[in-house]
């Protein structure tokens, strides 16, 4: 388990007003007092909006940097201290298009990767061929990313992500601008990682719906404090919301998933019934 | 070394993919440039004419070998100072660097890599210069011995350590064209590539010597031109090693406070 206690960061900026002036120092508080636990198998969400300090958050649970105060601990070990020993036990995934090399194919940037972490050689070929498999790129394993859609690139950074095997995966926006299905199928992945792999995942994401899906335990910070917690039922009770029955008409996502499928010839099982039923379906909200 | 080479053929697939030939072109011309301007202004300008006093300070050689063994090695010198200095920052603006930073690799290796494949690229304008010198009056009869071999790969060692500490001032500066091109000029200048730098004040000799291309050049020349031993150059072999250690020392230090202070500057 990570386990982070009284977390605290400031951020020293340096600006100068003219070219020759002197530089003035301002500190920015970016992340206050938090305290979170990543246990394994689970997933534990941090819902925020820009700014509430998540990005913060993510690099100094994965050791790249510092924390100001606070202890932070993976397995009852040091992380602070001992910030290569974590660094061998954890990875990120992050959202957009950076983190790989675009002129590499998805082979050469596995190899890459993989060569950071010292993996030995034939085990590095047979990962690589399991990852390319999971996330679905082995036809397009040999073609140079730059030639890759959104979703291809997202995919490769989750089978980056997964190189070193984690046992905990720091997930930063990870279906960012990314179309429903892809989306659909990544947010399947992540769960498949934690329930069936035991990997402890932290999940930063904008998405309510996502959150809600995923997670099992959910931190939600705002100007860099943690501001409510809990499961998604314990989060619900602070408002004490009441489930009623109402009749929710089909959201334009679930029309447009059924019109990709239906052309696909894929079956939905789970809107079957709605067909049946027309158009509507019932939610508790 | 497996994180070495990885790096080598991950930065060579790279070049070979974004500028498959252009690459080749650019570093044989400028090669070519480099001796054909000192070339016309000796021959032309000068009417092949230098005073005693070139011969003395130049120990002997002829202006054209001397122009050509400076090049040469400046070339080697420029090219290992561009790539290592900005191979981090270069990782930075393709947004690969977090990447590397998260990995428990060490930046060794890394650079290593990067050396690799710099100065295979930069073996291919220093060939240049040297044919086409040759070409043009340079006599370097002695250029393929074992101590011309050892002075070009001590001097590029020493290019290599001053580029981690360049390295360094890139990131934290978040600067290539002032470290880069001001040095690089500055270089030129006061190290005894064109001319010898007895020509200069004393004090900008004195600066001259700060740099290891002022001691590796002119122990490049002697072992070329005088035909002397590596061995009997043991002053600037120490010269060049001391200045190699310092930039070592010093590149390390600053790159390892920087590493942990990097992304907080950077994306905080």
């Amino acid at each position: 388990m990570i386990k982070a206690e009284h977390l605290s960061k400031t951020y020293l900026i340096k600006e100068k007003k003219h070219i020759f002036g002197k530089k003035e120092e301002r500190k920015v508080p970016a992340v206050r007092d938090i305290s979170l636990e990543i246990p394994k198998g689970n997933i534990t969400g941090i819902l925020g909006i820009n700014g509430a300090g998540k990005t913060t958050t993510i690099r100094m649970l994965s050791s790249l940097i510092a924390p100001a105060s606070g202890t932070l601990t993976m397995d009852g070990v040091d992380a602070v201290k001992h910030h290569l020993w974590v660094k061998e036990r954890i990875n990120i995934i992050s959202g957009g298009e950076r983190n790989l090399y675009w002129r590499l194919t998805a082979r050469e940037n596995l190899r890459y990767f993989g060569s950071l972490y010292g993996i030995d050689r034939k085990e590095l070929e047979k990962r690589i061929r399991e990852l390319l498999k999971t996330v679905g790129l082995e036809e397009a394993a040999d073609i140079p990313v730059e030639r890759y859609s959104k979703g291809m690139k997202q995919r490769l950074q989750i089978a980056r992500g997964l190189i070193n095997e984690p046992e905990y995966l720091f997930l930063d926006e990870p279906t960012l601008g990314l179309d429903i299905l892809i989306a659909k199928e990544i947010r399947e992945l992540i769960l498949t990682l934690a329930k069936e792999r035991q990997k402890g995942i932290l999940l930063t994401t904008h998405y309510i719906s996502e959150a809600e899906e995923l997670c099992d335990y959910i931190y939600v910070l705002d100007q860099g404090q943690i501001i409510a917690r809990g499961t998604k039922a314990e989060l619900k009770e602070i408002f004490k919301a009441k489930p009623r029955l109402v009749v929710q008409e089909m959201s334009l996502e679930e029309v447009l998933m059924k019109i990709i499928k239906q052309s696909r010839g894929e079956t939905d099982e789970e809107h079957c019934a709605d067909n049946e039923g027309g158009n509507y379906q019932t939610t508790a909200v | 070394m497996r994180l070495a080479w990885s790096t080598y053929r991950r930065i060579r697939i790279g070049i070979w993919r974004a500028v498959p030939w252009s690459f080749m072109v650019s570093r044989i011309t400028t090669g070519i440039i480099q001796i054909v301007i000192p070339y016309f202004i000796y021959t032309f300008f000068m009417e092949e004419n230098v005073t005693d006093t070139f011969y003395r300070y130049a120990g002997g050689a002829d202006y054209m070998t001397y122009v050509v063994l400076g090049s040469a090695l400046n070339v080697l010198a420029v090219s290992t100072l561009m790539n290592i200095g900005r191979a981090l920052i270069t990782e930075l603006r393709e947004g690969t660097l977090e990447m590397i930073l998260l990995s428990p690799s060490s930046r060794g290796p890394y650079f290593a890599g990067c050396l690799m494949e710099q100065t295979t690229r930069a073996l291919l304008e220093f060939g240049t210069v040297l044919v086409v010198g040759a070409c043009c009056g340079a006599r370097l009869d002695r250029i393929f011995t074992v101590s011309s071999l050892a002075a070009v790969a001590l001097a590029v060692f020493s290019f290599f350590c001053m580029g981690l500490l360049l390295s360094g001032v890139m990131l934290y500066t978040r600067d290539t064209y002032i470290t880069q091109n001001t040095l690089f000029v500055s270089m030129s200048l006061v190290c005894g590539i064109a001319f010898p730098i007895q020509y200069l004040p004393r004090w900008v000799q004195c600066l001259a010597q700060i740099f290891p291309l002022t001691p590796a050049v002119t122990l490049f020349r002697n072992v070329v031109t005088a035909g002397q031993s590596i061995l009997e150059n043991q002053q600037l072999i120490w010269q060049v090693l001391l200045l190699s250690a310092g930039y070592l020392a010093a590149g390390y230090i600053w790159n390892r406070k920087q590493e942990r202070s990097l992304l907080e500057s950077i994306f905080g």
